[in-house]
């Protein structure tokens, strides 16, 4: 039983780091990113593929991947990460340079199609659609931990981890970086006339998103031990949408929430539970049709989400950003006269 | 270089020879204009004239066909309109373009050009920093906010704002970015008539303060009271330019633009 708890409470805050990281695209910049899944697959391959050995030596014997650097907890995970935020680097400089919101969109699901398509077919990169496999537990030499154990440790190391990625974000979000993203999704014309290189900090969201991608990715191919093509279907990132949309974009509280009645309680919990007598194996396949369901719901009656987002007031962002409240007094006297402090 | 060596009512921002079509169809034909440093400008014409175009070629949100573009000495034709802005000319949009999302207060902090806090690096590793210029921004913008009058709407969102307060607000952001040129578009359209006389004490009073004003307008009323000089487009091109006490006098002048006005009535 406790197997199945800690499993729903891994998922629960890997779905929190992949919602954090569209979230920061989507949500906050404003960048439809339907390839979300093929970044979250991108981490999980190449954390897969960096923790265990060459290819054609040892435990991956049968297996064909690149790279193969043998690297030990987290420096796999690290690279997960900053390989999936790289391909963010290319893919959002070659499509978000020059198209609109709505074509970004379409040619973003069909990258997530021809990425699936790559590591599908082309086997000496990932090992086609077996995947990898026999990824070693991390940590369960140095904690003596026996596979079961192993479970409740990952899922608790993986709340640690998204609690720091959470301090991260919220900072983020908290600061004047994170309005001018919000200023682009509000309105990139107006952003860019006010002096923002909107395509420099759309590739910063971009970046950022993908990288707390690779690190959900690397996290789930570690806690189970396999990755293959089965697992990132394209559609995937619509469940990660889903998140975002129950929860509500604003706020990364609403992320968890979303994470909760989306993945932890509507992806996850039907496969534990018993049968529905006369139709086996239905229940599995419920999540799909409820997260629909949610989504109308949702859309109809509370498009903010469950946690809705709220603009910060006054009195919160100079208790945030003022030392005391002369100083912002005194900033307001020597500040007002406009000047051109400007250089040609 | 800095435009602050250029000399009062000395030329700023020039054109010549703009040229844009669209689809085969001539928006704008042949506009060559100076715009003097330290005044109010108006750029006025008939409807189709290109006003808007020529603004939005001016301010680098669109790219010209032909012609050049100078602020001071520099070449900024066809350059981006984040560049622009860099240099010191911002702009406002003449269906009022608020960030929706972000609060009142927000619209303004997004404005300065520069800030630390922009930076990854900083907000991780300088937050002193960070907060400092934070800090100052908020209190310009408070003071920013209470002379136009937004003050108390200062927490609420700004797509919750009436048409007038979104006008106010444009400009108010226009002012915080600080420019050397501020470009207007329409400023006066949609407002009440209470409203049209405050805006235009504070384009004066941004003028008072150093700044160069351009703005397209069609109130002649509140052109002839506070605007230094004026450019008449028509048909994509440049037709006259002066005060407008001199335009009233030229025949071209009257019959493109000023006729239909002054037998329209003066509010038109």
């Amino acid at each position: 039983m406790s197997y199945y708890i800690y499993t729903l409470v891994f998922f629960l805050f890997v779905y929190f780091i992949l919602a954090m990281g569209l979230n920061i695209q989507f949500g906050q910049t404003g960048i439809l990113n339907f390839a979300y899944i093929g970044f979250v697959a991108i981490g999980a391959y190449v954390t897969g593929a960096t923790s265990l050995p060459t290819s054609d030596t040892g435990i991956g014997t049968g297996q064909h991947y690149i790279l193969g650097l043998n690297l030990s907890f987290p420096f796999n995970l690290l690279m997960g990460g900053v390989v999936s935020s790289l391909l963010a680097v290319v893919v959002a400089g070659i499509v978000l340079r020059r198209l609109r919101t709505d074509y970004q969109a379409m040619v973003l699901i069909s990258l997530s199609l021809v990425l699936y398509d790559i590591c599908n077919n082309f086997v000496p990169l990932f090992n086609g659609p077996d995947g990898l496999y026999n990824i070693p537990e991390p940590m369960v030499g140095i904690f003596h931990l026996t596979s079961n154990q192993f479970v409740g440790f990952f899922a608790a190391v993986t709340g640690v981890i998204s609690f720091i990625l959470w301090l991260f974000m919220n900072r983020l979000m908290n600061s004047p970086l994170g309005r001018t993203f919000r200023a682009i999704r509000d309105d990139s014309g107006v952003a860019s006339a006010l002096g923002k290189n909107v395509l420099k900090y759309q590739v910063l969201s971009m970046v950022i998103g993908a990288f707390f991608a690779g690190i959900g990715g690397g996290l789930i191919i570690q806690f189970g031990g396999s990755f293959n093509t089965s697992a990132w279907l394209p559609g995937e990132t619509f469940v990660v949408f889903a998140v975002i949309i129950v929860g509500g974009v604003g706020n990364n509280l609403g992320l968890l929430v979303g994470s909760l009645l989306v993945e932890t309680l509507l992806v996850h919990l039907p496969a534990f539970l018993p049968d529905i007598p006369g139709h086996t194996g239905l229940i599995q396949y419920i999540d799909g049709a409820l997260i629909g369901i949610l989504l109308m719901v949702m859309l109809w009656f509370r498009p903010q989400g469950m946690v809705a987002e709220r603009v910060p007031t006054t009195e919160r962002l100079l208790k945030r950003f003022a030392r005391s409240k002369r100083a912002v007094a005194n900033a307001a006297v020597d500040g007002d006269a406009p000047n051109a402090q400007v250089t040609l | 270089m800095t435009t602050e060596s250029i000399a009062i009512g000395q030329p700023i921002l020039a054109c010549e020879g703009l040229k844009k079509s669209f689809l085969g169809v001539a928006a704008v034909t042949g506009a060559t204009f100076d715009v003097p440093k330290g005044l109010i400008t108006a750029l006025i014409g008939p409807n189709g004239a290109g006003k808007t175009t020529v603004v939005n070629i001016l301010s680098g949100m669109m790219k010209s066909d032909a012609g050049t573009v100078h602020i001071g000495t520099t070449d900024v034709t066809n350059w981006a309109d984040y560049k622009i802005a860099a240099l010191g000319l911002m702009r406002t949009f003449q269906l009022s373009r608020e960030l929706g999302g972000l609060s009142v207060l927000e619209n303004l902090l997004v404005a300065p050009r520069v800030q630390a806090g922009e930076s990854l690096f900083n907000v991780f590793f300088r937050p002193g920093r960070t907060k400092r210029e934070e800090a100052a921004n908020i209190g310009r913008a408070l003071e920013i906010l209470k002379t136009y009058g937004l003050y108390d709407l200062r927490d609420n969102r700004a797509a919750a704002l009436s048409g007038g307060q979104k006008k106010l607000l444009e400009i108010a952001r226009g002012v915080m970015a600080n420019p050397a040129i501020l470009l207007l578009d329409e400023p006066m359209a949609g407002v009440n008539p209470a409203l049209i006389d405050q805006i235009g004490e504070y384009v004066v009073d941004l003028k008072n303060r150093g700044m160069t004003i351009l703005m397209i307008e069609h109130n002649l009323n509140i052109v002839e009271k506070i605007c230094d000089y004026v450019i008449v487009l028509a048909e994509g091109r440049t037709l006259a330019t002066g005060r407008l006490s001199e335009l009233r006098a030229n025949e071209d002048v009257v019959r493109a633009y000023l006729g239909e006005i002054i037998n329209a009535g003066p509010h038109s």
